[in-house]
Formats: structure tokens, C-alpha cells, sequence
């Protein structure tokens, strides 16, 4: 390799590092033998100082620059366009930030350690290597796993925007579940199933499922059953939108069956129906004696307490552990309730459910009176769990992906936040992510429309060509990256009729380099972090 | 044995709370040697080692928070790391104390000083440091 000519500029930020002596640094720095030139600018990510340091670049012939300035999170993309117009690769650059971890953090001798940065990057420039860009196609086609709302307005957005869209049914036809929860939830369903009917950029699959997918963002092979038939399918990109499972959660399993004992569903549809005779004269309602997470059961629990309130004019009473009224207007609609007569009685324990002469008696300690509460009544609204989907176990190991504790996908890893999963171009919306409300479930919609059509608007996409490599000489295939990539961005791959080795695939990879500090054979380098260009880093400590 | 701690400091978390608390204003002492890196997750072993090689007093990896890692689980992969090279570490005679995993969020710029603090005051036991 021919020795670097290096370029280095500092910047003073306009003055905001006084204590650092610039000129003692310069001094030091023009001794090193393949720094070709050192700048010192005080403007150098405005227009003036990038001039300056585009002819710079051009007239000394630098091919690795090194930028001593502020952190590299703010200006270094400015950089980086610097030495693409001087037709240089915008990898070939380090930055040493002497203002917040330098000029800034530190009271004593800055000047000393201001040097001992740029070193630092001086080093690591001396070993980098350019970086290509390259277009990859991507499938202009969405699968949509599921039929209910979060599903058909993902369909509908994504149309808009002018994308195929495949909505992959389980049940016999779109929106089914949600029909039955229009009321409970406050959806309307008609004019979306007749807006997809209509759209011509929506295909539907009904009472099919997904049983395999291969491949990585941009080009999924996605293995589809339907009747007992299996076909395979490409798609750009995925969201899941499996929706959550309520059960109804008896407190005695012997009065499951009872109909004094019913579930909000079934109190929903029975209010929809002609009123029951005679009617319930009180309703009780018991929920979250068994789970922190509670929105949905509040929401439902408000519904159908004022619902029961107008058409029959029971009794009602609520027993809760914790009223959760964080959605849209259920702070309202508690007040509401409470105005029109609803009892919530806060209890501590589960309360005890039983059936007693044909009536049903429920036993609590109630918290604010500290003491025990007893109450029969005609029907009890039994409480609910939501959890996740049958099959999103299955979902899970199938798209190498983690739950949270509770099991439902896309966990609560604020860096994916809220739809995003670690591997790119899978997206989870709506209950399948935990106990959402309509507002919530509207916004995770739109997050995941966009983040496939970021994806997929092009048709192609740029990538990073080969910037974390396996070296096929050094792999042994031991399989160890594939096994840590939390992205699933590695793959075996045949080079020849006795040798696999793993292959990174560009887009899929997310570029964190865990395959590289963990693989034994040392087979992979990671452009910019490789082990030469951090220990080049280290090496510094003895020279300075 | 120089005075310098080495700190390979995650880009999704260290690094921009190092970041915030050099604009607060908030002051460390200059031993401190931050080394970014893309994720906790990328460092070696063999980084933590040669640091030492070099006469670091001490090395530090600072990754993401547990359970929000940005990918996924680099941080608990880092602290394998560090707990395996405390014990080659100590195996050569170098007290293990010398090398630290801990976790921190982008926005929490006053752990960031409390750990180089707290690694300051440990030096000040073991030799070397500030």
C-alpha cells in the first residue's frame, strides 16, 4: 500500500475553544511524516471554510482527510459532502471531536489531549478504506399478515401511495373479528372493507397463513398455505398486523360456562340485541385482577358500564385495581360514568366469583374502605386478558425476531420504537404490540407505511457495498455470526462444491459489527471499525 | 503505566451523552479517552487487552441500557466480553477493577461523568489514573 497523504483540519468553532493553544497543535502535527497539511479555519462547516478546504483536498492531492472539529454527530455528514465533491470516497475521513469531548468537558490541560485525539483519528485514517455505494432492487409489493383494522388501513395508506398490497387473511374474509368489536372499540369497518373491494392495488387472500419466509428486506420469499396448497410469493417488505386474542378470565374455572358470567363481547352483543327480559337490575364488571396492562379493558369496561347505563338503567358497579385512562377521552368517558351513577370499587387481591342461588356474589377487599366487600348481583362482566395471537410464538421463531414479556412482538426497545423490528423491512402494527386504542393503533399505521415506503418508493434502494465482509479464505463456517446477528443479515452461502461461508447481505445489515468482535477466525472486517483501525486508536496512548 | 482511561463508547448511547455533557458544560477529567464504536457488541477482547498493552490504567465499555439496546443485545454481549477479560486480566496480575461494563442512555450525561468519576476514585486505589 502506498503511504496516506493525510489532510488535516481543524476548527476552532469561531472562537468557542479558547483554551485550546492551536498553533502548538499545528506545530506538533506537521512533524508527522505523511501529514501533508495541516489547516487551522475557524468556519470550516460554513460555506467559506468548505471551499477553502475542497481546494485544499485538490491541490495537495489528499486521499484521507482527518476533520478536528466539533462532534461528528452534528456536521460530519457536511464533511462527507466536502469529499465527495473532491471526488473522494466520504469513508476516507475521521473525526476527532476537540470541542465536546475536548475543549468543552475539561478544566485543565486540553491542549495536550486536543492533540492526543487528532492523533488518535490520524491513525485510524491512515487504514481506511473506500466504501462503495450501490442499488439494489427492491419488490414493489407489501404483504399484510392479517384482515383486521390496523391491517385494512395499512392496505388502504399503502395504496394511496401507490404500492401493492397483498392482505394475507386467516379467517374466510376481511375484517371479521373487527366487525363483532365495532362497537366495543368504536370502529367502523363497512366503508374500509368496500374501499379495498373497490381498490385495484389491494389483492386479498383469504383462509391462508404464512408458513415460511426467506430472503431479507427488499426481497422476502414469502411461503403461503391456502386450501391445503403452498405457493411462494416476493415481497419488498412485511407488517404484521395479527391483531391481539381476550380471553375471558374466570376467577372460579367452574362458573366459565355460566350465563351469569359473561364477556364483554357477549355484553355487547346482547345490549345490541332486543333488551333481555327481565332485565339484569345490577351489572358488575371485574377487570385487571391479574395484569398491569389495561388499557383496552378500561376503554371496554367505560363502553359498555354507560352502555349498560342507557339502555337498561341497571346498577353498575366496577371493581378495579387500576382504571388506566391514558387513551383518547377515556378520562371523559370515566367521568361520564361516574356522573351517571357507575360504582368503581378499588380492590386489592382477586376477588372471589361465585354463584349463589342463582345470582352471582362477588367478594373484595375494597382498599378505601379497608375492609371487606360483598355484593351479589344479576350479572357479572368477567374480566378479560388481551394477549397475543395463537401462532405468534410460531411467528416469532419463524422471523427470528423477540417478544416482550408478555409475549407480544416488537418489545419495548426504544430504539425500534414503535414499529420497526430488528430486522428491516418487517414492521409489526396494532394489537399484535401489546393493548393499543384506536388513536394508537392510527399512528403505528402510519409509521409503518412510511418506513415501507421509504423502502420501497425507489424500486431500488442504496446501500453500503461490502462495508462489513466476510473474508471466504479465513471463514470456516462455524456459524457463530449467523447465530449472533440480532438483524438476520448473514446467510451461508456455497461458494464451491466443498465450501460454504457466510455472506452478509448489504441491505439487511444494520452495520453494529457484533459478527466482527465475535467471530473466531477474525474473517470479519468492518469498514471504519476494524480491529487495525481501533487498535490504530490505542496505539496513540504510548506515542503521546 | 500512563494515567489514561479508554473508553469505547457506543455511538446509540456513550457517545452522544459524553457528547451532552460537554455541552452542559459539565467537567471530567482529561484522562479520558473516548474510542467510538458502532455498538457496545463490537468490542473485542482483544481491544480491551491491547489498551492495557499500551499502558491504559484503565478500560471502560459503555453500550446502551439493558433491554434497549440498539441492536438488540450487543450490550449484554459487551459485558461477556469484559467479564472474560477480567479474568485474563487477573490471571496476568492486573486487578480486575481495571476494566468496567456499564450502561447508560444518550440523555443521561450525568452517568456518563459519575462513571469516569467513579473509575477516577478506583484508580486512586489501584495506581494510575488522575
Amino acid at each position: 500500500m502506498t503511504e496516506a497523504k493525510i489532510g488535516v483540519f481543524i476548527c476552532d468553532c469561531g472562537g468557542a475553544m479558547k483554551n485550546i493553544d492551536f498553533p502548538t497543535i499545528k506545530g506538533e502535527l506537521d512533524a508527522i511524516a505523511d501529514v501533508a497539511s495541516v489547516n487551522l479555519s475557524s468556519d470550516l462547516c460554513l460555506e467559506e471554510g468548505r471551499a477553502k478546504m475542497l481546494s485544499c483536498i485538490k491541490d495537495e492531492n489528499i486521499d484521507r482527510v482527518v476533520v478536528a472539529a466539533c462532534a461528528p454527530q452534528l456536521k460530519e455528514h457536511v464533511f462527507q459532502q466536502v469529499l465527495r465533491s473532491a471526488a473522494l470516497n466520504s469513508y476516507l475521513m475521521s473525526m476527532a471531536d476537540i470541542r465536546e469531548q475536548c475543549s468543552w468537558a475539561h478544566e485543565g490541560d486540553v491542549t495536550t489531549k486536543a492533540c492526543g485525539l487528532i492523533k488518535m483519528a490520524i491513525g485510524r485514517a491512515r487504514l481506511l478504506q473506500p466504501v462503495e455505494q450501490k442499488d439494489l432492487l427492491v419488490k414493489q409489493e407489501v404483504l399484510l399478515v392479517g384482515g383486521g383494522f390496523s391491517a385494512m388501513s395499512s392496505a388502504i395508506q399503502l395504496s394511496r401511495l401507490g404500492l401493492h398490497t397483498t392482505l394475507l387473511v386467516g379467517d374466510s374474509a376481511l375484517g371479521v373479528r373487527s366487525r363483532e368489536l365495532e362497537e366495543l372499540l368504536g370502529l367502523e369497518v363497512a366503508p374500509m372493507t368496500e374501499a379495498i373491494d373497490r381498490d385495484k392495488n389491494i389483492e386479498i387472500v383469504t383462509s391462508a397463513e404464512l408458513v415460511g419466509m426467506e430472503g431479507t428486506a427488499g426481497n422476502f420469499a414469502v411461503r403461503i398455505r391456502k386450501g391445503g396448497e403452498e405457493f411462494v410469493q416476493s415481497f419488498g417488505a412485511i407488517i404484521f398486523a395479527t391483531g391481539p386474542r381476550t380471553e375471558i378470565l374466570p376467577q372460579d374455572p367452574g362458573s366459565k360456562s355460566s350465563t351469569r358470567i359473561v364477556s364483554q363481547e357477549r355484553l355487547a352483543r346482547w345490549l345490541r340485541a332486543s333488551s333481555p327480559q327481565p332485565r339484569p337490575r345490577s351489572v358488575a364488571f371485574v377487570f385487571d385482577s391479574s395484569d398491569e396492562c389495561s388499557r383496552l379493558p378500561t376503554l371496554v369496561t367505560l363502553n359498555n358500564a354507560l352502555a349498560v347505563k342507557r339502555s337498561w338503567g341497571s346498577e353498575v358497579y366496577v371493581f378495579c385495581k387500576n382504571v388506566k385512562v391514558d387513551s383518547e377521552g377515556a378520562e371523559e368517558l370515566y367521568h361520564q360514568a361516574r356522573e351517571r351513577g357507575v360504582v368503581f370499587l378499588k380492590f386489592e387481591d382477586s376477588p372471589g366469583i361465585s354463584i349463589e342461588d342463582g345470582l352471582v356474589r362477588i367478594e373484595a377487599k375494597d382498599v378505601l374502605l379497608g375492609q371487606d366487600a360483598t355484593l351479589t348481583c344479576d350479572v357479572v362482566v368477567a374480566e378479560e386478558k388481551v394477549s397475543p395471537a395463537a401462532g405468534t410464538d410460531d411467528l416469532r421463531s419463524l422471523l427470528n425476531v423477540r417478544t416482550d414479556s408478555r409475549g407480544f412482538l416488537q418489545d419495548d426497545n426504544v430504539h425500534l420504537y414503535p414499529v420497526a423490528s430488528e430486522r428491516k423491512g418487517i414492521f409489526f402494527v396494532g394489537d399484535c404490540r401489546g393493548d393499543l386504542d384506536a388513536a394508537r393503533i392510527v399512528a403505528d399505521v402510519s409509521s409503518a407505511v412510511m418506513g415501507a415506503h421509504e423502502l420501497l418508493a425507489r424500486g431500488r434502494i442504496t446501500v453500503e457495498a461490502e462495508r462489513v465482509k466476510v473474508d471466504p479464505q479465513k471463514c470456516r463456517a462455524c456459524l457463530t455470526c449467523i447465530r449472533v446477528c440480532p438483524h438476520s443479515a448473514i446467510q451461508l452461502v456455497r461458494i464451491d462444491s466443498e465450501r460454504e461461508v457466510a455472506e452478509i447481505s448489504d441491505l439487511a445489515c444494520d452495520a453494529c459489527g457484533i459478527c466482527a468482535g465475535i467471530c473466531p477466525a477474525k474473517a470479519i472486517a468492518f469498514q471504519g471499525y476494524s480491529d487495525e483501525q481501533i487498535l490504530a486508536q490505542i496505539e496513540v496512548l504510548k506515542a503521546s | 503505566m500512563s494515567r489514561e482511561i479508554i473508553a469505547f463508547c457506543c455511538e446509540h448511547s456513550a457517545t452522544p451523552a459524553a457528547n451532552l455533557a460537554g455541552r452542559l458544560g459539565l467537567h471530567y477529567s482529561e484522562n479520558l479517552r473516548l474510542i467510538p464504536v458502532p455498538c457496545a457488541g463490537r468490542v473485542d477482547v482483544v481491544h480491551i487487552l491491547k489498551a492495557f498493552e499500551k499502558g491504559a490504567a484503565a478500560v471502560l465499555v459503555l453500550g446502551c441500557e439493558d433491554g434497549a439496546c440498539h441492536h438488540i443485545e450487543g450490550n449484554t454481549r459487551a459485558r461477556e466480553r469484559v467479564r472474560y477479560s477480567r479474568t485474563l486480566l487477573e490471571e496476568i496480575g492486573i486487578d480486575g477493577r481495571r476494566v468496567g461494563m456499564f450502561n447508560l442512555a444518550p440523555d443521561t450525561p450525568h452517568k456518563f461523568l459519575d462513571i469516569v468519576n467513579e473509575t477516577n476514585e478506583t484508580l486512586k486505589e489501584l495506581g494510575g489514573g488522575k
